[in-house]
């Protein structure tokens, strides 16, 4: 039993090649329903060339197989005897098809030696139920088969289309020869084990410079010397010398693992820094130490003081809170940049599978049971140059979304919510922030408090899921820096979502019999961080690389110390349990290796079989890095006024039409479909709501626990447009984005909590950033709304993360993206069954604006879309401001009336302001809407039909009412901002009147062909 | 007889085992989530189980075509005891890959002698995707399906991408249908009951363009279930995504738990 590569059969390299390729039989119904899809996904110039298409996948095998034996394989694993057809001798990968039917070009694509080749690990079980006894070794590969209009065709353009050079090699076969020319198996490079190296430090500032770049450590020169600090005391060198460590000198084991440890990925350096702060705009000064303990920590303390819900904030993997008495949830988000801009797939798909595992390492364990993706990537048409070495923005759409969809699918977990945002500046590292969820019981059938770990010195450090190889070394270090040409392909890595799901059962199952006492993932820094991290609990602890289990054999102490490779987790076990556990793993068919002890020595001890290779004093490792000292100057960026066009019910009309196609507020649909969202059956509010299921949903609703209407609910809130004008405007508006749509569900607002996700531009001066300042006081900025609006939504963050260098150099083109704040929320829904949704229910109900609207035009989706079509628009200054206090009073006035079953549909006003959101309320039921505007517009002077249909103030929600209720639900918002406007009608128009004009009057299927033409590649 | 055992099959990357196990249990029976190398270990018997249920998932990664690695375990490991199991006429379902899974050992659509040779498949969608999205099925009142009795139509969700039934003998199709066994199929919601047809209909009616619209088989028994979509994705009213406009829904259990309450039923009367 078992699949585990093992080293002896790696050894073995002069066994019999065969290859297996399997076919798809045409005709009759069957079609080629792959090679179809290649098509449409090609630019239409490539495919306008292309007569016929036909895909098949390839199996190279390694094994003593007679042909006999590989035909009982190929007929009974590897192809469906009723859909495909197959050959064992290559001809049909190299493109010669049965009844002599050759394609004009064939070209095959594989993996490089070395790269995660989940389809052939997949054969390599399926071949050991078939034959137990017989060791074998597969690559996988495809072929992709083209009959060609005529013979004057590009095929550079097509094999880029194809594969990913860093990850993959092709051939092209065409004409004679063809099997000759079929890729060979991806042997890796067989690597001898060499010993630890010594690391002078004793060098001068450009030399310890030099040592930090070359060795990609990202350390700077402050922290360098801290290091070489360290060497030079006589402790140090005295403690060394009784270990048989070079004495004055770090192994380059030890300052791997402190670079790692050290690093901005690991350790939010900038959100730790002293920060001096000028502020142009009111001339003050001030000092801010730590923009995480003052603005992040502080308000959550202060909140825990008024909620008695938060159970462990900040510390863990994730935020854990207390839902229901017996259960509680946990939230976490983290990005994938840099790798995903490298390979969209591998690096969305490693993204979404790693947060995955923050929850599975959430106290002692907790259960991922919701997904949330949020994306920002350049335009999808976009038709600007673009510098070498970047993928298309479309590209790294559909390969970022084809990442998520294999990582959440396969591992059987709801994508439940995301938004996709498009902009030019996200052309150079698109943000890809992937969120989930956990649940687990509040106390272990042993009595402990889930959430708290227990790990005692003494205790087993075991090693869990996958093993440890050459792939993803570097990743937290290279996340630190910007992407540049020679950014390392070791950094990237392809997730395996069913070794992950296996290890999450086994997991699970062991934390429900008492067994773990510890528990974290390896993700970046790979078990540098993760032992090192639990190693603090104890007060240290000691591994031996050399039990740990490896994909290829001659890997350097350093690198299976901080190699990032997948899916394993690092679980504390006492020795007692050590053989339940690993009965459990053989069950699983997990690897579960132990590879150290726990410790109260105070040192992070590493040994290489007998030999001690690094020792780092715990104190040291996490307290050691120097605290940044930053700079940061507030200047209020000028930027030229909207020019509004004079507003006719032709221009109006026209605006809605044309916003709703806009990529940013169009349907989505057609990808969120592909995500499983409803596995494990608990979504009660779907992505899309109405009549025929494709209205937008504001936020999504679970119902976790089986038979029980207690629920939760998770939204999310990103707007970066306004960092353009403010940080500050920005944040504030992101997070009431994230309230008002959990309010549009009905959250229970007693229970709200927070996860904020930085994604900032450089925010250091340098050569390279000379306008540094201004960035980090763009993030100050943001901080401090952050601060403000959660004290006063009683929001607190109970987790969250920042990436900080997501730049991109190019060709010495530099592109940063805007500064960008996720905030995600997590929040109790009292009864599912009152949860409400943004989709007019029946005609006649009464439409009612909440929340006061200002001429706030300033950065909204009007003022972008007006630049785009006049260059003398400028995006204005009038960004939305918030009034938190306000808000939250008519929040919970709302929420309150869902409570008592008043509220048939709730909106918010977001993108494009009221009239997308009513439009919007209209595409999920088969009428139109009938409202009048005018009250809004006499309440404030300085409001036109721009402002009060387009334009973007915050707190606002369209709610629809039953004629019924009209009275009980007016007397209960009295005393806030509720405006009745109209009226639903079964009449299939939107129609919006002002001082007793018609200013607006669009039919609503126009409306909606046009707001689902933009992204449905079906359409 | 008291409350039947149903094991619901896990491991390998089978996903949807806990809410198969809760639809079990709103129907009253027991049901355990069994590791698959539990039975091939000999720990747990198949034959001490009243139902077996292999649910949706991504068995294997699905790497191989869907279904067939976790197909070939249960064939060349527990091939006499999943033969036994169902000689012995105790239900079995198959959800999604579970179904996926039946059909490419050879139990599904089946045959008299248990042969388990596989005579079907399960193509992927015409659309070349997967997908999640809400379909209504319509029942064969003439099937001898136990777990389909007294149905006449269900909405449920699809998501799958490969769910496309096709067969390479239409002497077979004609022989399945006749005998009641091609027992689910995609239909217009708006037409009226009964009007299930062979012409396929058009997407997202039929998400994956499967011939004759088929969603569900049975064997000639009608004792062994499968089909691509997931009724125990609704086993209450509020996972559906149409509740919110109902004006006088009961919240409760959903009308798919007859599927589950069908066979539970069955076990009990045996």
């Amino acid at each position: 039993m078992g699949v585990q590569h093992s080293i002896a059969s790696m050894a073995d390299d002069n066994r019999r090649i065969l290859r297996v390729d399997v076919l798809p039989i045409l005709g009759s119904g069957l079609v080629d329903s792959r090679a179809n899809a290649l098509i449409s996904s090609l630019p239409r110039p490539l495919a306008s060339q292309i007569a016929a298409t036909r895909t098949s996948l390839g199996y190279t095998i390694k094994g003593d197989f007679s042909e006999v034996e590989a035909t009982h394989a190929a007929t009974n694993l590897f192809s469906d005897p009723i859909i495909e057809t197959f050959t064992i001798d290559g001809s049909i990968g190299a493109g010669q098809l049965p009844d002599g039917n050759y394609s004009d070009l064939t070209v095959q694509v594989g993996f490089k030696p070395g790269v995660t080749d989940n389809r052939a690990m997949a054969a390599e079980d399926g071949l050991g139920t078939m034959f137990p006894n017989k060791s074998n070794k597969v690559a996988s590969t495809i072929s992709y088969h083209f009959w060609l209009h005529d013979d004057h065709f590009e095929i550079d353009e097509l094999v880029n289309q194809l594969h990913n050079p860093m990850l993959e090699e092709y051939s092209i076969l065409d004409g004679n020869n063809r099997i000759g020319n079929l890729i060979r198996f991806p042997n890796l490079k067989r690597q001898k084990y060499v010993g630890p190296r010594i690391v002078n430090l004793d060098v001068d500032d450009g030399e310890l410079k030099r040592i930090s770049e070359d060795g990609l450590l990202a350390l700077n020169l402050v922290e360098m010397k801290a290091i070489q600090g360290y060497y030079k005391q006589q402790d140090t060198q005295k403690t060394r010398s009784q270990y048989d460590l070079p004495v004055d000198s770090p192994t380059d084991v030890e300052l791997e693992c402190l670079a790692q440890t050290w690093s901005e990925h690991c350790s939010h350096k900038i959100f730790s820094a002293k920060i001096q702060h000028t502020d142009n705009e009111d001339g003050t000064t001030s000092t801010i130490d730590s923009l995480f303990k003052t603005h992040i920590v502080a308000p959550t303390n202060a909140i825990s003081k008024k909620v008695d819900w938060l159970l462990s904030v900040f510390h863990d993997n994730s935020g854990v809170i207390a839902w229901t008495d017996e259960w509680s949830l946990c939230m976490k988000a983290e990005t994938h940049n840099s790798p995903s801009a490298l390979d969209p797939f591998g690096g969305a798909m490693t993204g979404i599978v790693g947060v995955n595992r923050d929850i599975l390492g959430t106290g002692l364990g907790a259960r991922p049971i919701a997904n949330t993706d949020v994306f920002c990537f350049g335009p999808p048409d976009y038709s600007g140059t673009l510098p070498k070495g970047l993928f298309h923005p479309s590209r790294i759409f559909s390969g970022v979304h084809s990442g998520v969809r294999a990582g959440g699918n396969e591992s059987g977990i709801p994508t439940v919510n995301g938004s996709i945002v498009f902009d030019d500046r996200y052309i150079g590292k698109p943000l890809v922030y992937c969120g989930t969820v956990g649940l687990m019981p509040r106390y272990l059938p042993d009595g402990r408090e889930s959430h708290v770990k227990t790990p005692k010195p003494g205790d087993l450090i075991y090693m869990v899921g996958g093993r440890v190889g050459s792939d993803g070394i570097h990743g937290a270090t290279f996340s630190s820096l910007e992407l540049t040409e020679d950014s390392p392909s070791s950094a990237v890595q392809i997730g395996d979502p069913i070794t992950q799901k296996k290890m999450l059962d086994m997991i699970l199952e062991a934390r429900d019999a008492g067994l773990i006492q510890v528990i974290t993932d390896n993700g970046a820094g790979g078990l540098s961080s993760s032992v090192g991290e639990m190693a603090e609990l104890t007060g240290g602890a000691t591994i031996d690389l050399g039990a740990v289990p490896l994909k290829q054999l001659g890997l350097k102490s350093w690198e299976i110390l901080v190699s990032e490779s997948q899916e394993r987790m690092t679980v504390g076990i006492r020795g007692e349990d050590s053989d339940e556990f690993e009965r459990l793993a053989r069950l699983h068919e997990v690897e579960a290796t132990a590879i150290g002890k726990f410790s109260d020595s105070g040192f992070f001890q590493v040994n290489h079989n007998e030999k001690c290779v690094g020792l780092i004093p715990i104190a040291f490792l996490h307290e050691g890095c120097p605290q940044l000292q930053l700079e940061s100057e507030w200047k209020p960026p000028t930027n030229p006024d909207v020019v509004l066009p004079t507003p006719t019910l032709a221009s109006l009309s026209g605006a809605l039409e044309k916003i709703l196609a806009r990529p940013n507020v169009a349907s989505k649909e057609w990808w969120v479909r592909s995500y499983d969202h409803e596995v494990i059956a608990q979504t009660v509010v779907k992505p899309f709501v109405g009549l025929d299921h494709d209205a937008p949903g504001d936020a999504a609703v679970i119902a976790p626990l089986p038979g029980s209407t207690t629920g939760a609910v998770i939204s999310n809130g990103i707007v970066p447009r306004y960092s353009d004008i403010d940080a500050y405007s920005m944040t504030a508006a992101a997070i009431d984005e994230a309230v008002r749509n959990a309010v549009c569900v009905g959250v229970d607002l007693s229970m709200i909590a927070g996860l904020d996700n930085f994604c900032w531009p450089d925010p250091i001066e340098s050569e390279k950033t000379p306008d540094g300042k201004q960035k980090l006081a763009q993030l100050v900025r943001s901080n401090q709304a952050l601060d403000d609006v959660c004290r006063a939504y009683t929001l607190p963050c109970i987790s969250g993360k920042d990436s900080m260098k997501n730049d991109a150099v190019i060709e010495g083109q530099k592109i940063s993206v805007p500064p960008t704040l996720l905030f995600s929320l997590i929040g109790r829904h009292k009864d599912i069954t009152r949860a409400v949704t943004s989709d007019f229910k029946d005609y006649d109900d009464h439409i009612y604006l909440l929340g006061l609207t200002k001429q706030e035009i300033g950065a909204s989706e009007l003022a972008f879309m007006l630049r785009d079509s006049d260059s003398s628009s400028g995006i204005g200054t009038s960004v939305p401001t918030l009034d938190p206090e306000r808000n939250i009073a008519l929040y919970k006035a709302l929420t309150n009336a869902m409570e008592n079953r008043m509220i048939r549909s709730a909106h918010d006003c977001s993108d494009g302001g009221l009239s997308v959101s009513l439009a919007e309320s209209c595409f999920g039921f088969s009428g139109g809407a009938d409202i009048d505007v005018t009250e809004i517009l006499l309440e404030d002077d300085e409001l036109d039909e721009w402002g009060a249909l387009f334009g973007e103030s915050l707190g606002r929600i369209i709610v629809s009412v039953s004629p019924e209720c009209v009275m009980e639900f007016e007397k209960r918002m009295k005393g806030h901002a509720v405006y009745k406007l109209g009226k639903t009608t079964s009449g299939r128009e939107v129609k919006i009147s002002a001082h007793g004009k018609t200013v607006l009057k669009c039919n609503v299927d126009s409306l909606k062909a046009a707001w689902k033409g933009t992204l449905d590649r079906r359409a | 007889m008291g409350k039947p055992k149903v094991a619901v099959l896990s491991g390998f990357g089978i996903n949807c085992e806990t809410e198969t196990i809760t639809a079990f249990e709103m129907a009253g029976a027991v049901a355990k989530r069994t590791h698959v190398n539990h039975l091939v270990n000999g720990h747990l018997k198949l034959s001490d189980f009243d139902i077996v249920a292999v649910p949706g998932g991504f068995s294997f990664g699905d790497h191989l075509g869907s279904g067939r690695l976790l197909g070939n375990r249960l064939r060349f490991s527990l091939r006499e005891e999943v033969r036994a199991f169902v000689a012995s006429k105790k239900p079995v379902i198959g959800i999604c890959n579970g179904f996926q899974v039946l059909v490419k050992m050879g139990l599904l659509p089946g045959d008299e002698d248990l042969s388990m040779s596989q005579t079907a498949s399960l193509a992927a969608n015409d659309c070349g995707r997967y997908e999640d999205r809400w379909v209504t099925l319509e029942f064969d009142r003439n099937s001898p399906c136990i777990w389909t009795r007294g149905i006449e139509r269900l909405r449920v969700p699809v998501r799958h991408g490969e769910g496309k039934f096709v067969t390479n003998d239409q002497k077979l199709l004609d022989k399945w249908a006749q005998k009641g066994q091609l027992v689910a199929k995609y239909v217009d919601p708006d037409s009226t009951y009964p009007s299930s047809s062979d012409e396929i209909l058009p997407f997202p009616i039929s998400p994956n363009q499967s011939w004759r619209n088929v969603a569900g088989v049975c064997d000639p028994t009608g004792l062994v279930f499968g089909l691509m979509p997931h009724p125990e994705a609704y086993h209450s009213t509020w996972l559906s995504p149409d509740w919110t406009r109902e004006t006088t829904l009961k919240h409760g259990p959903s009308p798919a738990m007859s599927i589950f309450r069908n066979a539970v039923e069955h076990s009990r009367k045996k």
